[in-house]
């Protein structure tokens, strides 16, 4: 398993119930990237991981984790 | 299904009837030597050869431009999928040059007709294996990490 986590699906909830197709849009990705990193499948690289903390308007380590 | 996913298996269909239509003018036409004798079926020949990859560069390369069809999830598996067309095409062409030089050795000579066919064989070897490269890289990819 990822040592990587994150909280994209919770962030999402909180941001007004936002869609996958939205957040998707946001940080320039196909909606089955979201669907795989919520699902803890993918872990992106750091430009990615930095779109979708700005698409929620968040610092980084808000959106991932790292597990030692 | 991921936009590139969908492609890849159309893609694949494709590559198996081009394979299915290939194998059937060769089976109707008797003899690989045939074609060197048939000017029109030259001549279609000539027009999917140079006609398939002009239509794969202006139909894939726009696609692949766009974010919201091909991302860097997508891209990290046509990478990898590149390495499997890669092998695909050298044991392909290894086969070819073992196999023409073991029946046409006492002849000294290849029969032209053979550059055409080697050429249509790494187009559909090459789209397959690409296909295929990339449907196993999307369900690795769901499975391992």
């Amino acid at each position: 398993m990822s040592k990587v986590t994150n909280r994209i699906r919770r962030l999402r909830f909180d941001h007004n119930e936002m869609t996958q197709e939205e957040l998707a849009a946001r940080a320039g990705c196909t909606r089955q990237t979201i669907i795989a990193l919520e699902q803890g499948k993918y872990v992106p690289s750091i430009e990615l991981a930095f779109r979708v903390a700005k698409a929620f308007k968040v610092p980084l380590e808000e959106v991932f984790q790292y597990q030692d | 299904m991921a936009p590139l996913q969908k492609r890849a298996l159309y893609s694949l269909v494709i590559g198996l009837v081009l394979t299915l239509g290939f194998i059937a003018v060769l089976v109707a036409q008797g003899d690989v030597t045939a074609f060197e004798n048939d000017a029109n079926l030259r001549y279609i020949m000539y027009a999917v050869v140079v006609g398939v990859p002009l239509c794969y560069g202006i139909l894939v390369t726009p696609i692949m431009r766009k974010p919201r069809l091909v991302d860097e999830r997508d891209k990290r598996i046509i990478e990898k999928s590149s390495r499997a067309q890669w092998l695909a095409v050298i044991f392909t062409l290894v086969a070819w040059t073992i196999g023409l030089t073991e029946v046409y050795y006492d002849r000294g000579q290849v029969p032209v007709s053979f550059l055409t066919l080697i050429f249509f064989s790494i187009l559909i070897v090459s789209t397959l294996a690409q296909s295929i490269g990339i449907l196993i890289g999307y369900s690795r990819l769901e499975r391992d990490v």
